[in-house]
């Protein structure tokens, strides 16, 4: 199979794979909420109907019969209820497809706009700010004493590594969160200010922001402290064990033995060979991480009260806004799924023995 | 690999016998659970009727050593020091019950609360009257309710109870509020009184400490020795009755693991906690890998355009975002825990089909596989006896290692939705409750611990079994 024609097949699939993801998750969804949708739209018809008696206190019980039943059908047709199932569920996934994603039922952005695009660009920001400093600093760690822990197998430090990265792979992150809450901000008081904690518990910036920009900027590292220590803490511990697995790897290759019989010292061979030829696969889980987390932490963003991507998806759920809710799968896994065609490709590119059949696993 | 060379093998890994050890104490805790917490303890996790006694929000008992004080423990008292009983003449002929009960007061603070119970109670047509004394060491005497009234409001509970802080309004009657500020107006300065207008005080302080100019800010020093309850119950019925009466002096402390802010004993929670949390991490990694690698071992086996469309199915479910899904689910079919481990097994077969795929296409490869297909064996008789044999052993490392995951996804979803779907006290939903209560660290601490606790045996024990069985790996 020519590049050409693996470029095209792994773009077929993509699309076919997006368009089953949102079909499953819209009839899912649009099952999920038929009662809540009936629910709502009587309540909006209720309240009109006595609005209108209030207004026309004349009118007769046939007219509010007419009228209650005129609304009905609006906000029948409004929420799409008319409709059956399988003809909303493609309209939706069409609507998704072409990127209109409507209005959300009930969520509103800061600045009062009822857009789902408009939700999810006012919180995609926030969620890319948390996720990437965390993961930059992550990456930095971990990558670092992954490097070293393969360095010297066996070492304390080595096993130290193992340990904790087995023990943060079943720690939850939003527990993890909780607990630097109750340290950070109930127990250790602010020298500044004894009402407050060191850090606040929640939030991206305090209610009455300074407006001078540098103070901005201030108060909203001082938020961002706390959920990205968090963060680092997680997940440095499995990024350090991934890298020195990889590393590890590497090592045992023929070509760093030849570079070692060469006599370059061992901090060349380790930076300049061991850790360019474990560059992809690092790269590869790095991109992978930056993307993933696109969708945000929805337990954690709740737990630090972070007006990110996570955050609106549980809102969604809890309001049981199915517009956001859509939006937001659409989008997340859109990106996702581009990512790996991506790194596919360019894996493809790259490297020839690499080919349909040997696609990325996510972390 | 025989049974035995696999257990000699194993126990040549720390992390495994670490993990087994671990396991063991929490399949214990699990299995023993009714014989470490009360069963009926559990089933009333939901209702609040049930804790009405405990004090609310307060540490364990062995905080109070921690902190270095002597912290007054829950105290329940139910066998009065002096019973008495006659019946008053005509016209009323009222039975009259009186109790004397005794409480020995020699901590560093006064206790929580103090609650008067007389339970069972059924009133005729005429309702029946109570009074409660307390009189203290030093001879004073606080009454609390002096013909106190079995209301309407209290019918249905068939309990009178009155609790002399009066926090627990929604259950117990207020009354008694207003008998402690009268005693303390007795000793107090105007000056006081007018500045306790409006302020949270704590009723305990009046009826525990010495009287006297700022006993209602508790800035007298505590007055220690043996203080009595004397309670008298009038009632007017033939029919009438009661089952038993008891005075509880709320701990500042409680139980081993304190309780949460309705009162209820976390440690209940914990313990009963372990077997949900196993029951979801074993049913729900043992099905999404049995299922797993049954998939992937087939779509590799088939081969072909078949293997193509079970791939194609297999990254559509593997790309839908699992945890709203999870949720929404949830929220609508309002799952068990046995269902719930289900549900995610849905989405979380998808975990070891890439493995398992890749190994099967490689066993597939091998020369021996192709002699037995030369000499004729059956697609079946390939699939069990030469690729399944490679790739099952495999799948308990894997099992093990999906449990963490599965546990953690079950801890989120009980701690988003908490009490609207799950009625269980999983630690996830215990946490979901302590979530904005951040200085309880006994609530927050244990559940959280627990969960990583578990999620480490699994992983310890599948990190051993990734070495032992994992053909790739073999040196």
């Amino acid at each position: 199979m020519g590049y050409g024609r693996y470029v095209l097949f792994r773009l077929a699939n993509m699309f076919v794979v997006l368009i089953l993801v949102t079909v499953i998750s819209a009839a899912l969804f649009y099952a999920a909420g038929e009662t809540f949708l009936w629910d709502l739209v009587m309540s909006h018809v209720n309240a009109e109907v006595s609005a209108y008696r209030q207004q026309y206190p004349t009118a007769s019980e046939e007219e509010i019969r007419r009228f209650k039943q005129e609304r009905e059908k609006f906000w029948m047709d409004y929420y799409g209820l008319t409709k059956p199932l399988w003809e909303r569920v493609l309209i939706t996934t069409w609507n998704l497809m072409t990127f209109n994603f409507g209005k959300a039922l009930q969520l509103r952005t800061p600045g009062g706009s009822d857009k789902v695009i408009d939700l999810i660009l006012d919180r995609l920001p926030n969620t890319i700010l948390l996720f990437t400093v965390g993961d930059l600093i992550t990456m930095a760690i971990g990558i670092y004493l992954g490097m070293k822990a393969a360095k010297n197998v066996g070492s304390l430090l080595d096993r130290a590594i193992s340990t904790f990265a087995m023990v943060t792979y079943s720690l939850p992150m939003w527990w993890t969160g909780m607990l630097m809450i109750m340290v950070f901000s109930y127990y250790i008081p602010n020298p500044f200010n004894p009402y407050e904690g060191l850090f606040p518990s929640g939030g991206i910036l305090s209610p009455e922001v300074p407006p001078d920009p540098f103070l901005r900027f201030l108060d909203f590292l001082w938020h961002l402290t706390l959920p990205v220590t968090t963060l680092v803490l997680v997940s440095f511990g499995g990024w350090a064990y991934a890298t020195r697995n990889i590393v590890l790897g590497t090592l045992q290759q023929d070509f760093v033995m030849a570079a070692r019989a060469k006599g370059l010292p061992e901090r060349k061979v380790l930076y300049g060979h061991v850790l360019r030829a474990s560059s992809p696969a690092i790269a590869t889980s790095v991109i992978l991480s930056v993307v993933g987390s696109l969708g945000g932490a929805m337990i954690s963003e709740t737990v630090f009260n972070w007006p990110g991507m996570g955050n609106l998806a549980w809102m969604a759920i809890a309001n049981m806004d199915f517009p956001v809710l859509l939006g937001w799968m659409y989008v997340t896994t859109l990106i996702w799924l581009l990512t790996l065609i991506v790194i596919d490709l360019i894996y493809g590119l790259l490297d020839p023995r690499v080919k349909v059949g040997i696609a990325v696993k996510g972390t | 690999m025989g049974f035995k060379e696999f257990w000699e093998e194993f126990f040549r890994y720390k992390s495994g016998i670490a993990g087994l050890i671990l396991l063991f104490g929490l399949a214990f805790m699990a299995i023993g659970a009714p014989l470490l917490a009360p069963t009926e303890a559990y089933e009333n996790w939901l209702n609040d009727e049930y804790w009405v006694e405990n004090p609310e929000g307060v540490p364990p008992t062995w905080a109070a050593w921690l902190m270095g004080k002597n912290l007054p423990g829950h105290i329940i008292m139910t066998d009065p020091v002096e019973e008495d009983h006659w019946q008053e003449p005509p016209p009323w002929g009222a039975r009259v019950y009186r109790w004397v009960f005794k409480y020995d007061f020699y901590y560093d603070e006064p206790p929580k609360d103090l609650m008067f119970r007389v339970l069972g109670i059924t009133r005729g047509e005429k309702a029946p009257l109570i009074r409660i004394k307390i009189v203290r060491p030093d001879e004073k005497e606080i009454t609390i309710t002096c013909n106190y009234k079995l209301s309407e409001r209290f019918r249905d509970t068939n309990c009178i109870s009155i609790s002399v802080t009066g926090t627990k309004e929604a259950r117990f009657d207020p009354l008694s509020k207003g008998a402690t500020w009268r005693f303390a107006e007795k000793y107090e300065t105007e000056e006081n009184m007018i500045k306790a207008i409006g302020m949270v005080i704590d009723e305990m302080d009046i009826v525990f400490r010495e009287a006297g100019p700022g006993m209602i800010f508790g800035d007298t020093p505590l007055l220690h020795g043996t203080y009595k309850f004397i309670i008298t119950v009038k009632m007017y019925n033939p029919g009438d009755r009661f089952d038993g009466m008891r005075v509880i002096a709320a701990g500042k402390v409680y139980g081993l693991l304190g309780t949460d802010i309705r009162g209820r004993d976390l440690w209940v929670g914990i313990v009963w906690g372990s077997r949900l949390a196993l029951i979801v991490g074993l049913i729900g990694s043992v099905v999404s890998t049995v299922v797993g690698v049954f998939y992937g071992t087939v779509s590799a086996y088939l081969g072909g355009i078949k293997d193509e469309i079970l791939q194609r199915i297999y990254e559509v479910v593997a790309s839908i975002p699992v945890l709203p899904i999870l949720i929404l689910m949830a929220a609508i079919f309002k799952p068990s825990v046995w269902n719930l481990a289900l549900m995610m097994a849905l989405f979380y077969w998808t975990g070891p089909v890439k493995t398992v795929r890749s190994m099967a296409l490689q066993i597939k490869e091998e020369p021996y596989v192709e002699a037995a297909r030369a000499i004729g064996a059956s697609g079946w008789r390939i699939l069990t006896k030469y690729i399944a044999n490679q790739v099952l052993p495999y799948t308990f490392a894997l099992m093990a290692m999906t449990v963490p995951g599965v546990i953690l996804t079950e801890a989120g979803i009980s701690f988003l939705m908490g009490g609207e779907i799950i009625s269980e006290p999983t630690w996830g939903r215990i946490l979901g409750d302590a979530h904005g209560y951040s200085k309880m660290w006994w609530w927050i601490l244990p559940p959280g611990f627990m969960i990583c606790l578990t999620g480490l045996s699994f992983v310890l024990i599948g990190y051993a079994l990734d070495k032992i069985l994992n053909p790739m790996l073999k040196r």
